[in-house]
């Protein structure tokens, strides 16, 4: 699939984006071209999708026991319906100070927040109630989820402002608690974290029945080390230096990133969890696309 | 070349930052900020230290730039011998050696190393140089005029020897003053070549050589030295049956950090070794070794005690020369009237002495004899008439031919019964004794304690004179030329002294019976008899040794031998120094002589045919310990006064324009050192613009 293949989308470059100081503007802009129906409910409700049949129980409607195959099967069984609408969708965005790099012009939490910005307006315009946790090593600010809380979200994501170092584990652990609503929760980090830590933490939430999006937010100066010269590194969240030379640490930092991201993956793909890397040097709209499309095709594939 | 400063020379290990900084850090001042240090962290660090230096340039001009300031900082200078090296412009040079020939320098190669050394400064001097060679021990001697003949200065050299003297540095400061005051040279030079020993500055010398003068200092002294030294012999006699025997203890000093076992002492008398002991001497600690008494034979007896060979074999030796008849021979003469004899006390008294031992016969008046006279040291009238006749001529005879004679004044002591010789020997007395019994008895008011006999109690607390109480003496009318030794507490006299020829006359005016006072039971008394006994008989301690650098005055020697004091003034002498050198003392313009060498001097009076009289000369022990003072320290004390002057460490020290020349290379590495740096920066800049980051 190439880059511009779907008609109508129009290609927005993340430096352009991250001059626009309007997140509604600017998720509008990324949206617009995208099909309707982002995504279906976790919740069975009345629709016109079918969804399955369950056994019937006492005190369900007797209306909904499906009559034909009773006539089949000699059994009560319920239909159930896939609702497409009525949603929780819930923005778990990373505003650690490791969100905060940036080779280009764009931050990785410029690029988050424009995600978290059209994916929210997506949902939005599916009638879904939309929230935002914004978090670093433990939760900042929460919008809780509604149908009306567009603005808000919005006005809370540009407002985040990178300021400590992160800790999902904790977060995740803490948020898990509060759910209590099977949610789609959208995560976007730079998950710099065990991988391990990181699936546990998710494991929480997962075990919640929520649906579970990751965004794993890079810089292409994270993946690719293009630096040169003998250099300290400092650590952006906790100042730590340490002298290196990257010509010939390169290759090893360059192993050791794929095989996080690989790791994570995996983990993701073990645990339900649709995941995508999402390099900030990428034009955002291909990226959003190619993760909802993927998306699209894991939920009919499960 | 040398260094002022070596030990900055250690900052050459610097030389591993600029290594250390191409191999591992090369870092820019700029730091990349980077999101999470998770994976860098994990890379070990040792495959980033093992890098190669890439740019050879940098890393030389950064290592080149540390070598130069580390040896700016070191302040090198010229060595002694190129600064000895003539230099065009700078005028001709007038050189003192300070050559020090005290017995220390004896110790291992120290002679060697210092001759070489003066040897080295003479063979550096320059066509219109002039140096001249002083030789020092305890004084100082000049082996040569200034002199540009570097052969006679090398054979003046060749003759020397460490002699047996001490160090002291002020008499060699003071001729090289002398020597370069008169010099006409425009540059002045002194090389001191000595093991420094502390002994020879007292720290307050401070000769001053005239200002311009460079100090050169050459230290032969080693950091560790070792040597064991005979200090000394204790002599104690004893008599039996008219026989003398002596037991002697040798101490020894161990000057050195290390402890010596079973170090052999060998005892010596006559030629003959009596005896030898293992002592255990502890570090820098002494020991005592004690020899089994041995008879002493007649006449002077040489001996020596000799140590073990160490590193210095001059104070290994300790001579002495003793000999026999050191008793005092004391007749005392009581009452001729019967009745209880009163020379009790006194008897008593002086039977206790050892130092000298007293031999004390006691005799009535009535039964004396003028042979009784012969050999005696001291004759005591104790509350006793003087004999008449020619008993009495004798004993004027006795006291003019240098006899002692104490009378001591009781009741029995009858001025009447005086013979006519008495007013040659004792004062006018009045009659009647003064009775101070109505009073409670008088006391001492005056004593003279200057006096020989009162010297031992004048130090405080010593010998308590209160206490005694007089209650009766005899008044005493003194004659021009008596001596008023003590007074009681009236005015009276107490004690008087007359000259008599060659003899002593004490006249005590009360009693030593403990009739007409209690003295007898004071504690007191013991002493004042001792002294009175010794002062009369004119009894000097033998002196066993004399020092290397006393003088001997043979007249003083040889008194009691030649009669008069006039004839042992006017004698000539034959005196044999230890090493076989014969010198005759004519006329009367040369009386004494020095003793300049460790061993027996043999002194006799020219024409004798007698046993020569011995004198025993030792090394001045002093000399033994060989720690050594700070070379800048009395280098620096000698050009205090110059105040313009400066000594440095090591062997050079400069006037001030001669300092900065020698001294001055410091400023040419330093800049260097700058340069280098301006190269590095412009460099390391223009390296570090070729890097992005990031690429």
């Amino acid at each position: 699939m190439s880059q511009h293949s779907l008609p109508g989308v129009q290609f927005l470059d993340p430096a352009v984006l991250a001059r626009i100081g309007n997140l509604e503007l600017v998720a509008r802009s990324v949206v617009e071209g995208f099909l309707g129906g982002l995504h279906r409910s976790p919740h069975l409700g009345t629709s016109i999708d079918f969804a399955e049949h369950r056994q019937y129980m006492p005190g369900d409607d007797i209306r909904r026991v499906d009559w034909r195959l009773y006539g089949r099967v000699d059994r009560y069984y319920i239909k159930e319906y896939e609702a497409d609408t009525n949603t929780n969708f819930n923005v778990l965005l990373d505003v650690s100070k490791s969100m905060s790099f940036g080779s280009g012009t764009a931050t990785k939490l410029d690029y988050a927040r424009t995600l978290a910005a059209c994916l929210a307006y997506f949902s939005n315009q599916q009638r879904d109630r939309v929230g935002l946790v914004t978090f670093d090593d433990d939760v900042v600010e929460i919008v809780p989820p509604s149908a009306k809380h567009l603005p808000n979200v919005l006005h809370a994501l540009a407002r985040a402002t990178p300021q400590r170092a992160g800790n999902i584990d904790r977060v995740f652990r803490k948020l898990s608690e509060q759910f209590r609503r099977r949610s789609m929760l959208l995560i976007i980090s730079d998950f710099y974290e065990d991988p391990r830590k990181i699936m546990d933490a998710m494991a929480q939430l997962r075990g919640r029945g929520n649906d579970i999006m990751a965004m794993h937010v890079l810089d292409k100066a994270e993946l690719e080390f293009p630096y040169d010269g003998a250099t300290s590194f400092e650590d952006i969240e906790t100042g730590e230096r340490i002298p290196v030379i990257p010509e010939y640490l390169r290759e090893q930092y360059r192993t050791m990133i794929r095989a996080h991201i690989a790791e994570i993956e995996r983990f993701c793909g073990d645990q339900g969890v649709d995941y995508q890397l999402f390099d900030t040097s990428t034009p955002l709209d291909h990226a959003l696309f190619a993760f909802l499309s993927r998306r699209q095709f894991l939920a009919r594939v499960r | 070349m040398a260094f002022l400063a070596p030990l900055f020379l250690a900052g050459l290990v610097a030389l591993a930052v600029p290594i250390l900084v191409h191999l591992t850090h090369k870092e820019r001042k700029d730091v990349v900020v980077f999101p999470s240090l998770m994976f860098l962290s994990r890379i070990p660090y040792q495959a980033v230290r093992r890098q190669r230096i890439r740019h050879w340039l940098l890393f030389a001009l950064r290592c080149l730039a540390l070598i130069l300031l580390a040896l700016a900082f070191a302040r090198p200078f010229l060595n002694r011998a190129s600064a000895a090296t003539p230099v065009s412009g700078l005028g001709a040079r007038e050189l003192v050696i300070l050559l020090d020939r005290s017995y220390s320098m004896a110790y291992g190669d120290r002679w060697t190393r210092a001759v070489d050394a003066a040897k080295r400064a003479i063979g550096g001097l320059g066509a219109n140089d002039r140096a001249s060679v002083v030789l020092f021990d305890g004084t100082a001697s000049a082996a040569t005029e200034p002199t540009a003949d570097k052969a006679v200065l090398t054979t003046s050299l060749d003759r020397v020897r460490p002699s047996a003297g001490a160090t002291r540095y002020e008499p060699a400061f003071k001729l090289a003053q002398r020597v370069l005051s008169e010099s006409k040279l425009p540059r002045r030079e002194v090389l001191l070549i000595s093991d420094f020993q502390r002994v020879g500055w007292d720290g307050r010398d401070s000769p001053s050589v005239p200002s311009g003068t460079t100090i050169n200092k050459v230290d032969l002294a080693e950091p560790k030295t070792s040597n064991i030294a005979v200090t000394g012999v204790d002599f104690r006699r004893d008599y039996a049956e008219d026989r003398e025997r002596v037991a002697i203890t040798a101490r020894l000093v161990n000057r050195s950090a290390e402890a010596k076992t079973g170090h052999a002492v060998t005892l010596e008398l006559n030629g003959r070794v009596l005896e030898t002991k293992q002592v255990n001497l502890a570090a820098n600690a002494a020991a005592q070794v004690e020899f089994t008494a041995a008879p002493l034979p007649a006449g002077t007896t040489r001996g020596v005690v000799r140590s073990a060979d160490d590193a210095l074999p001059r104070d290994n030796s300790f001579f002495f020369a003793i000999s026999r008849g050191q008793a005092l021979s004391v007749l005392v003469i009581d009452h001729r009237e019967g009745g209880a004899p009163r020379s009790l006390y006194v008897e008593r008294a002086l039977g206790i002495g050892s130092q000298p031992n007293f031999r004390v016969t006691t005799k009535r008046l009535g039964v004396l004899t003028a042979a009784d006279f012969v050999g005696r040291s001291l004759i005591l009238f104790n509350d006793s008439d003087l004999p008449g006749g020619e008993l009495g001529r004798r004993l004027v005879e006795y006291v003019q031919n240098g006899g002692g004679l104490l009378v001591a004044m009781g009741d029995r002591a009858a001025p009447r019964a005086r013979p006519a010789y008495a007013e040659q020997l004792l004062p006018a007395t009045a009659d009647a004794p003064i009775d101070r019994s109505g009073d409670r008895g008088g006391t001492l008011g005056y004593i003279d304690r200057s006096h020989p006999i009162f010297e031992l109690f004048s130090a405080p607390r010593s010998g308590d004179f209160s206490t005694p109480r007089f209650f009766r003496y005899r008044s005493v009318t003194p004659a021009p030329g008596d001596e008023q030794l003590a007074r009681f507490d009236d005015g009276h006299i107490a004690l008087l002294e007359r000259k008599v020829g060659r003899g002593r006359v004490l006249v005590w005016t009360s009693s030593f019976d403990g009739i007409w006072n209690d003295l007898p039971l004071q504690p007191v008394f013991l002493p004042v008899a001792h002294q009175l006994a010794k002062y009369a008989a004119a009894y000097a301690d033998e002196r066993p040794w004399s020092v290397v650098g006393q003088v001997a005055n043979l007249p003083a020697i040889f008194r009691d031998s030649t009669g008069s004091g006039d004839a042992a003034n006017k004698a000539d002498y034959v005196v044999v120094a230890p090493s076989g050198e014969r010198t005759r003392l004519d006329g009367a313009a040369k009386r004494s002589v020095e003793l300049a060498e460790q061993g027996f001097y043999e002194m006799q009076r020219a024409g004798s045919r007698g046993e020569p009289r011995v004198v025993a000369v030792n090394v001045d022990l002093t000399e033994s310990d060989l720690t050594a003072v700070e070379p800048e320290l009395l280098a620096g004390a000698m050009v205090a006064r110059a105040g313009a002057d400066s000594a440095s460490s090591g062997a050079e020290a400069s006037t001030p324009m001669d300092l900065e020349r020698r001294q001055g290379f410091w400023w040419y590495l330093l800049a260097a050192v700058l340069l280098l740096l301006v190269g590095e920066t412009l460099l390391s800049n223009q390296l570090s613009r070729r890097i992005a980051v990031p690429r």
